[in-house]
């Protein structure tokens, strides 16, 4: 992508005014992102994104620059402006940069590139012809389809020079079903770091119905009861709870400057005992593994909560200094216009010992989420909230009458001591997360977990 | 390679392969953004960065690609792209390149006093107002986002019929959190401001308005769940809005998303509710001449008096709808596809000050934070069910913190709801958004609040 003695060059000119630590990071990559809109494909979007970004440290600050002039010139010049911000003399002569090979943890078999556009506009069509006729309230079908190749080039003063291939592939299937003036709709959006054999080995048929079904069951729900009760999540997507009341507050971003709720508190009980959390970048090509980081790091399996005591928290290389430990493979970012950050990758509750049958048989009286929505957390607070994309109320243990518009919220430290039972079928659902460095693909995960009390917000009163 | 040659050399080369009508869209960005913590410098990001968007008509077609590359591969990228994507678009109208607007406002949103602030300075100013926080109450114990970032921005919108448009804006922004600590509670503040007149962002009022903002949180309390008269906060209002400001749009109502959907004319909201999209607001952060396809902008009426007046279109939708382009076609940049969104879109305030509709109440809800906007709200039925904070009230007066709230209803209704509109507009700062949004303080009727 750019030449060893180019990047070699850069290193040095960006760390001429004192600072202790530089890192290249360039990256091409190849997107091609089709809309279907009522059967017809909308809109075909291709492109090329193109960039380098320069990062320098000297002890606790972090200047990082940015540029899409890849010419000589131009790197030297955001190499000069990022050591324009620290003032001082040079310190370290960079170490001579050493090409590693690290071989793909995750293959890829058909190149999206390299195949003919005809053929996921028919994949899509698929998904939208099951999708319409799963029910004559569905009204409208959106289909999206994604798939995006990224050649990253990372460097650093430390010799460190790895180069790295990422293909992912995205399906995604929004179903509106109305009747009268109602309109609900139903979402599935699965996702994989893999080639176009994803979409060739898809369920269309499961993923497109269940979209449908979700849209057209809601539209008989009944408002969601509002007060504190117990609620049962269901697997795979459900993981998003924990994505927001516990991943973001395990994060470097947050724990270094000991604004997170977690902070300084390894080897503490922070989960009930039934509790595992557990954040892994080698999931075989799954939607947010990676062969390494945005900083050349190799992606490992990070044991965050075990059996309900910290272990440990995601760290990247510039959060790792101010704590004063390593980088955890953590270090992300969406693209060469941000600087790397601590983050997830695919982070998931670890199965436990009941079954879901018995979850629900012993639960009274609560709330049976069955495909969450997306939610947010503040984590200097803990305080997070979401929303329930699919809801039924659970009575004398069994599941009863669906139920529309529930938000969830809770306090993360406060649920994970709650969480009470958790099933043993665990599984992983595909999302974007965003936060400081960008929106990046995560995948969040567990098996069926129950709550025993968290604060249901809906439209209908206190019961 | 250059623009202009870049130009030159990609329509020439689509011209061979029998494109008939062809667009450049190209974008410059400078940006700087600085973030502090505790006296040091925490980050320090600059950047230059520019990229081109290419539509071509190829039999017939409209073809899309984006590069952020101007070299000989990336011709051909385009090119090829283009074509392979314009084959497939089944669209019944079809999207043209405009030969442009008989005329187009002269409007700047380039401050020269702007540009001249030098760095230093910046860093002082972000300096000055964390001194001012430490200082204010012994209770700050730290601070979480802490940010100034400025940037410029140049578009020009370049075709083969002739067309030549360009434009160059700049702004500043300043986001702060506080964080805040009494015993075991902690709670934050925030603060933030886009301007393009940087003498307005003064020390004292920012530090004091994001630390009395966090430590009026702290003697939070619980209150009973039920339906209340709810004060939307100015910036509660607009967030909210900014939510649901895809309903206003016509290719959202043309493809089912929205209720609006052959309402234009009829009363949809309470007869005190006002909205504008003004692209001409001088401190409008998406203030422009032209919109993304290069149709001149214009300010318009999207409510008047309860009343919608019009929705917003681009070119196509309003092709599709049997009237003229509202100026309102956009690009999230030159890699997004055309779509629809609002320049600076708010609710005209009334005379009535925030205090005063405070004091209106005899039991009621302020809500002055709204989370999980993207995932709680849904834009198509309308409904939300959204996390909140905020304070309760009881004889006019404020009486404490109410922390973990949820707000539900649904967003048709609550425009039927609006009992008053307060005159403290203040624009939303939100970063997903399409459209710089702004609302005054909105007294609703009744909504259902929960809390935790």
């Amino acid at each position: 992508m750019l030449s060893q003695s180019i990047i070699q060059d850069v290193i040095t000119a960006a760390l001429a005014t004192g600072g202790d630590f530089a890192e290249v990071f360039v990256e091409d990559r190849f997107t091609n992102n089709l809309a279907l809109q009522a059967g017809k494909i909308e809109s075909s979007l291709s492109g090329r994104d193109y960039g380098i970004g320069i990062r320098v440290f000297k002890g606790l600050q972090s200047v990082y620059a940015y540029t899409t002039d890849g010419s000589k010139e131009g790197l030297l010049k955001a190499a000069g402006n990022a050591a324009q911000a620290i003032q001082g003399e040079k310190i370290i002569q960079p170490s001579q940069l050493q090409k590693e090979i690290i071989p793909a943890a995750h293959p890829i078999s058909l190149n999206p590139r390299e195949v003919e556009k005809l053929r996921k506009v028919d994949v899509m069509k698929k998904a939208y012809e099951i999708a319409k006729k799963y029910h004559n309230s569905i009204q409208q079908v959106t289909v999206r389809y994604l798939d995006e190749e990224q050649n990253v080039l990372i460097a650093n003063s430390e010799g460190k020079f790895v180069e790295d291939r990422r293909v992912r592939s995205r399906l995604a299937i929004q179903s509106i079903a109305a009747e009268g003036n109602q309109m609900q709709t139903g979402f599935y959006g699965p996702g994989a770091h893999k080639g176009f054999e994803f979409m060739e080995d898809l369920n269309l048929e499961h993923y497109a119905n269940e979209a449908s079904r979700v849209a057209v069951t809601m539209l008989g729900a009944e408002p969601c009861p509002s007060g504190k009760l117990p609620v049962i999540i269901d697997n795979e997507f459900g993981g998003i709870i924990f994505h927001e009341a516990c991943g973001h507050g395990l994060e470097a971003t947050s724990v270094a400057k000991e604004n997170s709720v977690f902070a300084n508190r390894i080897g503490e009980k922070v989960a009930s005992d039934v509790v595992t959390y557990i954040d892994d970048g080698t999931l075989a090509n799954e939607w947010g593994s990676i062969t390494i980081d945005d900083e050349g790091e190799k992606a490992r399996k990070n044991v965050l909560i075990e059996n309900g005591i910290l272990k440990g928290y995601l760290i990247d290389k510039f959060g790792g200094r101010r704590m004063g430990m390593e980088s955890t493979g953590s270090g992300r970012r969406q693209s060469y216009r941000f600087a790397p950050t601590s983050r997830m990758t695919n982070t998931y509750i670890a199965n436990g010992k009941s079954t879901p049958e018995e979850i629900i048989s012993n639960t009274e009286y609560g709330i049976y989420t069955k495909y969450m929505g997306g939610g947010q957390v503040n984590t200097t607070t803990g305080d997070y909230n979401f929303a329930v994309m699919e809801a039924y109320l659970v009575k004398e243990g069994k599941i009863g009458k669906p139920l529309k518009g529930a938000t969830l919220i809770g306090n993360g430290p406060k649920t994970l001591q709650l969480v009470d039972m958790v099933g043993n079928n665990l599984d992983h659902g595909a999302g974007m997360c965003g936060s400081q460095s960008g929106s990046i693909p995560v995948n969040v995960g567990q098996p069926m977990i129950r709550v025993s009390e968290m604060t249901v917000g809906g439209t209908k009163g206190g019961e | 390679m250059n623009l202009q040659e870049f130009k030159e050399k990609l329509f020439h080369l689509g011209g061979q392969h029998g494109f008939t009508d062809m667009e450049l869209y190209y974008e410059r960005e400078e940006k700087f953004s600085c973030e502090l913590y505790k006296g040091e410098i925490d980050s320090y990001d600059t950047s230059e960065v520019f990229g081109t968007s290419f539509r071509g008509l190829y039999e017939g077609r409209m073809g899309y690609a984006f590069t952020e590359k101007m070299d000989e591969e990336s011709l051909s990228f385009l090119i090829e792209n283009v074509k392979e994507n314009s084959q497939f678009i089944e669209d019944e109208v079809q999207e043209e390149i405009f030969a442009g607007s008989k005329k187009y406002e002269a409007g700047s949103y380039y401050s020269s006093s702007l540009a001249e602030v030098t760095i230093p300075e910046k860093i002082n100013l972000l300096k000055e107002i964390e001194k001012q926080i430490y200082a204010y109450d012994e209770r700050v114990t730290g601070t979480d986002y802490f940010m100034l970032s400025s940037g410029e921005t140049e578009r020009v919108l370049l075709n083969s019929k002739g067309l030549i448009l360009s434009e160059k804006t700049n702004h500043a922004g300043i986001y702060v959190s506080v964080i805040v600590k009494q015993g075991d509670l902690v709670k934050n503040g925030e603060y933030s401001k886009f301007t393009r007149d940087f003498s307005i962002l003064n020390p004292e009022e920012i530090a004091k308005y994001a630390v009395e903002e966090a430590l009026s949180q702290l003697n939070a309390r619980s209150a009973e769940s039920k339906k209340y008269p709810v004060l939307l906060r100015n910036d509660a209002a607009s967030a909210l809005l900014q939510t649901y400001i895809p309903i206003f749009s016509a290719e959202n109502t043309q493809k089912g998303q929205s209720a609006l959907k052959g309402k234009t004319g009829e009363i949809i909201a309470a007869a005190s509710l006002n909205i504008v999209d003004d692209p001409f607001l001088e401190e409008g952060l998406l203030s422009s001449n032209f919109d993304s396809e290069g149709v001149a902008t214009a300010r318009k009426d999207i409510v008047k008096d309860g009343r919608l007046v019009t929705l917003m279109h681009n070119r196509k939708t309003a092709q599709k709808d049997g009237v003229e382009s509202t100026g309102n076609a956009y690009k999230a940049s030159y890699k997004g596809a055309l779509t629809v969104a609002p320049t600076n879109l708010h609710v005209i305030p009334s005379d009535q000050s925030y205090d005063e509709l405070v004091s209106s109440l005899s039991e009621g809800i302020i809500i002055t934070e709204l989370s999980g906007l993207h995932s709680g709200a849904n834009t198509v039925s309308g409904d939300f069910s959204i996390a909140a904070n905020g304070y309760y009230v009881r004889d006019g007066k404020m009486q404490n913190a109410v922390n973990q709230m949820t707000i539900a209803g649904n967003f048709y209704e609550l425009l039927n709801n609006i009992e008053a509109i307060g005159s403290d507009l203040e624009f939303s700062m939100g970063f997903m958004a399409t459209g710089y949004i702004g609302s005054p303080s909105l007294l609703i009727r009744e909504l259902a609040v929960t809390v935790e």
